[in-house]
């Protein structure tokens, strides 16, 4: 899952940078509004987390302009603007949830699991592929109920996969959700992820799709 | 005699009322002097040449006897009794007379026999004891051996009764003038007073909200008062926003500072942390908590004093209500919770939208977090108040634990998240309206409802 944050404090930018990696979020940050603007219409992020009084651009308008050009992605609002009356305005231009500073890193984790979860159209916080479970609040991977050790990547392309359960997934795709912006991407490392975990997870739950790319099976009796 | 300082057109009205009616006696007495003087010198004139006429026609005859020498013209010496009449003596004896007298005479009084030949003036008691006017004077004819009296004599009754009559009219007239011009000061006080009226309605209508600004043109004497008027306003709403602004920026500056803080402390706070380093994050987390409550104490203050003195502009509830309802809508998303609202098209509060939206957001807010399933928003319009009440269908509150609610800064349940300050802003926005807050278990849920009282704008 790929994140970008927009945040103008250097320090408070780090903080999320550092606790949201640890969770296996690759993140990007803009700290302006043009920045962000820039990135958010361009880049394929799986959330977007913006501070509203920004330089340069209004967080607002920024948000406002995604909306106008038709970009869905989830937004969250994180801001120290914490008037109801701000928050009508944040939902009003597109935001999807409003959160005020100061706040709890872990309830911005939780809101942000539960943001891409439903617009990904999934109700509970566990995902279900045949024996394979993701529990998204706690971040844990397991096959019939035993717990799975993976890396960092190999959660990130497992999670992405599991979000889009049953759909062809590009190599590409993935590589544009697993890696950072600034990261010296190889596409050819996402086969590398997918040999260990085909290993790690046993049987033929990630498929091949020739010449497009890889597909999570749903076994029948859990498809949802 | 002083004015009640009250009311202004009481003040001209009476002063004018005064002014009129000083004039108009002074007037009435000057014309009925002047008119009394007139018909006095007339009747005096017309006296002195009947007695001319008397004079001149008087002859003695060849037996030695007083005789007119031709009837005196004027009718009435002839008819009894008419008011006017004549008499010649001579030593105190009634030689001739008017036919008019009939059978009496004129009684002179005793020293009237002056033989100078001027003309005297008389009161005399006439015929039928009336007052009358009377010129006399001696004459001595060149044939007559003995001077003559001679007297002339008009009823003043007469004079009275056109006195009587010029006064009646007078006053009449005089009278009618006084109310019309009554009336005329009124019209001119009412049309002269109306641009205060028009101040008042507008003055009226920005209270409301319904304008923001004295618009009307006022004439040229109360211009420079609504201009005045216009700035204070501008100035106050000036004041008003630069304050806000600036204790804004002071508050989202220092909650950036403060969340940055919390997480550090967060982090250090991990359970593998030293037991030092996990006091240490307990210390700050619980400063940040206790800054944030300051913060956000003095700011919905500051906010509902600043609001207090402003004009009430008008809020559409319904309007506010739906856009709260999307905020909840994704803000509380993750619990699915069914929001209900309920609010009749055209129900304004007579208030500032912000407050309202504070006070229903943060109502509305503490109900999801607190509904198992549902959340309704009502309201109604009670005669000059709305009552909004947001209901939920939660575990309810014990009345010990209303009065709890409601000071500043309390928290209901630690595990929610919140500050618990979001009802004590409700209260102080709520009271700075005049207004009322009363939580009371929802009879049809079961848990906790909450009513807002305020005033609405008709």
């Amino acid at each position: 899952m790929r994140l970008l944050v927009v945040e103008d404090d250097p320090i408070l930018l780090r903080q999320l940078r550092e606790r949201l990696g640890t969770e296996g979020y690759a993140v990007d940050a803009a700290i302006d509004g043009t920045e962000a603007a820039f990135l958010g219409s361009n880049e394929p992020y799986d959330a977007i987390v913006l501070d509203l009084g920004l330089p340069r651009r209004d967080g607002l308008s920024v948000l406002r302009s995604w909306r106008e050009e038709g970009l869905s992605i989830p937004v969250l609002i994180l801001t120290a603007r914490d008037h109801w009356h701000d928050k009508v305005l944040g939902i009003d231009a597109g935001a999807d949830d409003y959160l005020a500073k100061p706040f709890h890193m872990e309830e911005l984790l939780a809101r942000l699991r539960a943001l891409i979860r439903r617009a990904r159209g999934h109700a509970s916080s566990e995902l279900r592929a045949g024996p394979v479970v993701l529990d998204t609040r706690t971040g844990t991977v397991t096959t019939d109920g035993q717990p799975l050790d993976l890396t960092g990547y190999e959660f990130r392309v497992l999670s992405y996969l599991m979000h889009h359960a049953g759909e062809v997934v590009s190599r590409t795709e993935l590589t544009e959700h697993v890696y950072a912006q600034d990261f010296d991407r190889d596409s050819n490392t996402i086969e590398v992820f997918i040999g260990r975990l085909r290993k790690k997870l046993g049987g033929d739950l990630i498929k091949t799709v020739r010449g497009l790319g890889y597909r999570l099976e749903i076994p029948p009796d859990d498809a949802p | 005699m002083t004015p009640p300082v009250g009311s202004l057109r009481l003040r001209l009205l009476l002063g004018a009322a005064v002014w009129i009616l000083l004039a108009l006696v002074i007037a009435g007495l000057v014309l009925a002097e002047l008119f009394a003087r007139h018909v006095q010198d007339r009747f005096a004139v017309e006296l002195g040449h009947h007695l001319d006429q008397l004079a001149s026609s008087l002859r003695i005859d060849a037996e030695g006897k007083p005789d007119l020498v031709r009837r005196l013209p004027d009718p009435r010496f002839s008819r009894p009794l008419s008011g006017l009449y004549w008499q010649v003596s001579a030593n105190g004896r009634v030689v001739l007379r008017s036919r008019s007298l009939w059978d009496q005479t004129l009684a002179l009084p005793a020293d009237a026999s002056a033989e100078d030949g001027r003309v005297r003036q008389w009161r005399i008691a006439g015929p039928e004891r009336q007052p009358l006017y009377g010129l006399e004077r001696s004459l001595l004819l060149p044939e007559g051996p003995e001077s003559l009296q001679v007297v002339v004599a008009e009823d003043l009754g007469e004079l009275d009764a056109a006195f009587r009559a010029f006064n009646r009219t007078l006053a009449l007239s005089l009278a009618a003038l006084a109310v019309a011009l009554t009336v005329a000061a009124v019209v001119q006080v009412t049309l002269g007073l109306r641009p205060l009226g028009w101040l008042r309605d507008e003055l009226a209508e920005i209270r409301s909200g319904r304008k923001r600004r004295f618009q009307r043109p006022m004439p040229s004497e109360v211009q420079p008062l609504i201009d005045d008027l216009n700035a204070l306003l501008d100035h106050a709403d000036e004041v008003v926003e630069r304050g806000r602004l600036q204790a804004g920026n002071l508050a989202h500056g220092l909650k950036t500072n403060l969340a940055v803080l919390a997480n550090e402390a967060e982090r250090l706070a991990r359970p593998d942390a030293q037991r030092e380093d996990a006091e240490v994050a307990r210390l700050m987390l619980s400063q940040v908590a206790t800054m944030r409550r300051h913060i956000d104490h003095h700011m919905a203050r500051a906010r509902a004093a600043a609001s207090r003195g402003l004009p009430g502009r008008g809020t559409d509830v319904a309007d506010c209500v739906s856009a709260l309802v999307r905020v909840m809508q994704k803000v509380h998303a993750s619990r699915n919770l069914a929001i209900r609202a309920e609010v009749p098209a055209g129900l304004t509060f007579a208030g500032d939208r912000q407050d309202l939206e504070e006070m229903l957001g943060n109502l509305l807010d503490n109900a999801c977090k607190w509904a198992k399933g549902a959340v309704a928003v009502m309201a109604v319009r009670e005669s000059k108040q709305l009552i909004v009440s947001v209901e939920d269908d939660g575990v309810g509150l014990s009345s010990e634990v209303f009065e709890r609610a409601l000071s500043p800064g309390t928290r209901l349940d630690e595990s929610v998240p919140g500050t618990g300050l979001g009802l004590g802003l409700v209260r102080d926005l709520v009271t700075s309206y005049g207004g009322k807050l009363v939580f009371a278990p929802s009879s049809e849920s079961g848990g906790l409802r909450a009513s807002l009282r305020l005033p609405a704008l008709s």
